[in-house]
């Protein structure tokens, strides 16, 4: 048999534990629109029999009411895992297309501001010179229009440049900022540690945690793995960002030395040093271990692929266009002669040389008009005349053949303007894949974050039903409780009074 | 969303952002390519469409040029044709007075002596017609940095195209794409008819013979001139070689006649290319006005509605209805 006042204990547990849930369904409602925040349900489990049976003694009760087992906090570490992974690669597309669209803009194509469009003009001033050799007019308009291109050319260059500093800038910053972040989940992770062992409440802590973890995973595409008594362990490619409590801590690089050659004590220095485009790669390290860093997910990765390939791919392609120019114009030019009869000169030079180095030296950046004087545009033919050796001087004259010649470059199928067209296309193609990508990895993401939510979000109209729930089986309670006091005070006020 | 998902009042909240901002997302785009009136604003918006932009606004630029190049040709057979049309007429004029000498038994010497001065004077007047310029430059005088193509002062008066030593002392115009390189030699004009010569030798059409091997105009007019003072005897061989010089230059004329006509030819061939290329780059480029404003409308629709069914989704729960 039970005891006498056995249901009154009964009647307590399950005030406590309905009161218990009523607490947690504020904290859920509480916190229906808190970022992050994971639903939370006490489990109740109905307090029962011993187990083990003795001899001597029997339990035949109906039970020691309720108790309230664990606080479950609601999330799904796998589709954690997985929302890592895909909000690690959308962050990469993201910011790999907002690099690509900077260069669009940059690049302003179609247009009349392109690269091609002042390179149409450039080969119709060569008409005009054709038109009218012995006008010094269209020949200084030639030179002005071959200004014009080179300074586009030098235009989208520097563009290219400013942006690559500002990347490199902003990786320093990432980098900074993954730093701290991930020093912060090793101390939560130490808490939640701790919390656990003592057997304490450690779930706003873990919400705390995933966020920042999420965090990491936008910026450096990190993944994790469940480490010892709840602790997590953070990994940016294969690398141990955080472990248990301990984290580590990565720099960047601008100075492209080898690994060997890096010094070790090497700390994350912004990215000012006198690095620039064609500088050479920047390198994500670890600090004081001296080896690369395998960033390759995430903001920060995709920010290092712009910096060590698109942007210097872009440039090395311009470099190209630009040696291809000038080493197309120069040997034309240098065919003719000029209204003294001179050899035509280098139009295309480098600005940085003062010798005449070869057409090949002369880079996007550096591509410049090689003479001002409108006299020296070789617009005719060499005609050598034996009467006045040496030659050159040539017959001067108001041929217009090398004109022509040079005018003719405009359509030709392996020329500077069907290469850059080529380009464009190319770079268009990649500009295009990336945005496409990124709306598909979007959905991808959005998914994702819809079974996270579905998982762990606050359903209010669930949590309405479960506060009806608590608040009438705490009201049961309260009624049971007063079921028994009335019970014990007829037992004990009422009876034995028999004939009083 | 499916329907074996929990679904929470956040999620729906979150869910009906999204789709207002996908409709708000394309609501700008449509907005934006109405004010600018380009279908195409960035690579990316369709590489081909890139391309064929990029090729069109070549070729037209191109074009456009050329319309220059065969104005400016034009100009110079224009120049040509008149200068040749005049010094028909007075030559013309010559060969009448020569007739008119040549009948001695009424012409007295003095009369002779007065008809070589009229001969004398058209010479002159000759050699101004043969240095005939167009935008400063001596039309018979090809590619000659100088500013005359017959140097009046010489005798007789000496043509530099004659003696030029250049590669082609002809002038030329570019009217169209060649696909032809350029010889690594040196400039030729391409054999696809890409490249048109606008001069004429002066010391070819100013002579006996069309080869420029004859005997030149001014040499023949300066002893027709003698012939008539003295040895009038002559005067019959002169005649022959004036009407050989005269068909020379008629036959010039009708040359320079064909050229102009297939200029003109080109030229309207080019403002029908021109035309035909401005349709084809705004085809390209520029958007299809009614059908984005119909789109425009649509999203607009599309977009309101999405905010109305949000404005009543999101706002019931359970709580509306407990006591």
């Amino acid at each position: 048999m039970g005891s006498t006042f056995g249901s009154l204990s009964t009647a307590l547990t399950a005030l406590y534990a309905q009161r218990r849930g009523l607490d947690v369904t504020g904290q859920n409602i509480a916190n229906a629109n808190t970022d992050g925040y994971s639903r939370q349900r006490v489990d109740l489990q109905a307090v029962g029999a011993p187990t083990t049976p003795s001899i001597w003694s029997k339990y035949d009760g109906s039970g020691g009411g309720v108790n309230v087992s664990a606080l479950e906090r609601i999330r799904d570490a796998f589709l954690e895992v997985r929302a890592q992974v895909e909000h690690g690669n959308l962050n990469s597309l993201q910011t790999q297309k907002s690099t690509l669209a900077t260069v669009e803009q940059t690049l302003s194509e179609p247009g009349d501001q392109g690269l091609q469009a002042q390179l149409a003009e450039f080969w119709s001033a060569w008409h005009d010179v054709a038109n009218n050799p012995g006008d010094i007019a269209a020949r200084s308009q030639l030179l002005q229009r071959a200004t014009t291109v080179a300074s586009s050319f030098n235009r989208v260059y520097t563009g290219l440049d400013a942006q690559w500093t500002n990347q490199a800038q902003q990786l320093s910053t990432m980098v900074d900022d993954v730093n701290a972040t991930a020093a912060r989940v090793a101390d939560l992770n130490q808490a939640i540690m701790r919390g656990n062992q003592a057997g304490t409440p450690t779930a706003e802590l873990e919400d705390q945690r995933d966020s920042l973890i999420m965090h990491l995973s936008d910026m450096a595409g990190a993944t994790t793995r469940a480490g010892h008594d709840g602790g997590i362990d953070v990994y940016i490619g294969g690398t141990a960002l955080v472990a248990g409590s301990t984290s580590a801590r990565l720099a960047v690089d601008p100075s492209n030395a080898s690994p060997n050659a890096r010094a070790d004590s090497l700390t994350n220095a912004v990215a000012n040093s006198a690095s620039s485009l064609g500088s050479g790669g920047v390198h994500v390290v670890w600090e004081g271990r001296g080896y690369d860093a395998a960033l390759s997910g995430g903001q920060a990765g995709a920010t290092l692929m712009a910096l060590n390939s698109t942007l210097p791919g872009i440039a090395t392609q311009l470099n190209t266009l630009a040696q291809q120019l000038a080493t197309a114009v120069n040997d034309q030019h240098a065919k003719g002669a000029d209204l003294d009869g001179n050899r035509g000169t280098a139009l295309f030079v480098d600005s940085t040389s003062s010798t005449s180095p070869p057409s090949t030296a002369v880079t996007a950046k550096t591509i410049s008009v090689g003479f001002t004087d409108p006299r020296m545009v070789a617009a005719a033919a060499q005609v050598a005349n034996p009467a006045v050796p040496p030659i050159p001087p040539f017959v001067p004259s108001l041929d217009n053949g090398n004109a022509n010649a040079l005018a003719a470059l405009a359509t030709s199928a392996t020329g500077v303007d069907a290469v850059y067209r080529k380009f464009i296309v190319d770079f268009a193609v990649q500009s295009q894949t990336v945005s496409q990508r990124v709306d598909i990895q979007a959905a991808t993401a959005t998914n994702v974050d819809s079974a996270r939510e579905a998982q762990a979000g606050v359903n209010l109209d669930e949590e309405m039903v479960n506060m009806m729930q608590f608040q009438h089986a705490y009201e049961g309670a309260s009624r049971l409780m007063n079921a028994i006091d009335s019970t014990l005070d007829t037992l004990i006020n009422r009876t034995g009074l028999v004939g009083r | 969303m499916s329907g074996a998902f929990r679904i929470t009042q956040r999620s729906v909240g979150q869910q009906v952002l999204i789709n207002l901002q996908g409709n708000l997302d394309t609501l700008g785009r449509i907005q934006d390519k109405l004010s600018s009136g380009k279908e195409l604003s960035k690579p990316s918006d369709s590489p081909t469409g890139t391309v064929e932009s990029m090729q069109l606004r070549g070729s037209m630029r191109r074009e456009q040029q050329y319309a220059r190049n065969l104005s400016d040709g034009l100009g110079w057979l224009n120049t040509i044709d008149s200068a040749l049309t005049t010094s028909s007429t007075q030559l013309q004029r010559v060969r009448d007075l020569v007739v008119q000498g040549s009948s001695t038994g009424s012409q007295d010497p003095n009369a002779r002596a007065a008809i070589a001065l009229e001969v004398n004077a058209i010479k002159q007047s000759l050699i101004g017609v043969a240095n005939t310029q167009y935008v400063d430059r001596p039309v018979f005088g090809g590619t000659t940095a100088g500013a005359v193509a017959y140097d009046a002062t010489a005798t007789p008066p000496a043509s530099p195209w004659a003696t030029a030593t250049q590669a082609n002392p002809e002038v030329y115009r570019t009217v169209g794409d060649s696909q032809i390189p350029t010889p690594a030699s040196g400039w030729t004009p391409p054999p696809d008819g890409s490249v048109v010569s606008v001069s004429v030798a002066g010391h070819k059409v100013f002579n006996t013979k069309s080869d420029g091997s004859g005997t030149d105009l001014f040499t023949l007019l300066d002893r027709i001139s003698a012939d008539l003072t003295g040895n009038t005897n002559g005067l019959s061989q002169d005649l022959g070689d004036l009407d050989a010089a005269m068909k020379n230059i008629t036959g010039t004329l009708a040359d320079v006649g064909a050229r102009t006509n297939r200029l003109e030819q080109m030229q309207q061939n080019n403002a029908s290319r021109v035309q035909s290329l401005t349709s084809q780059l705004s085809e390209v480029e520029d958007i299809d006005l009614p059908k984005t404003l119909m789109e425009l409308s649509m999203r607009q629709t599309a977009y309101q509605a999405a905010l109305g069914a949000a404005s009543r989704v999101v706002t019931p729960s359970l709580i509306d209805f407990l006591r």
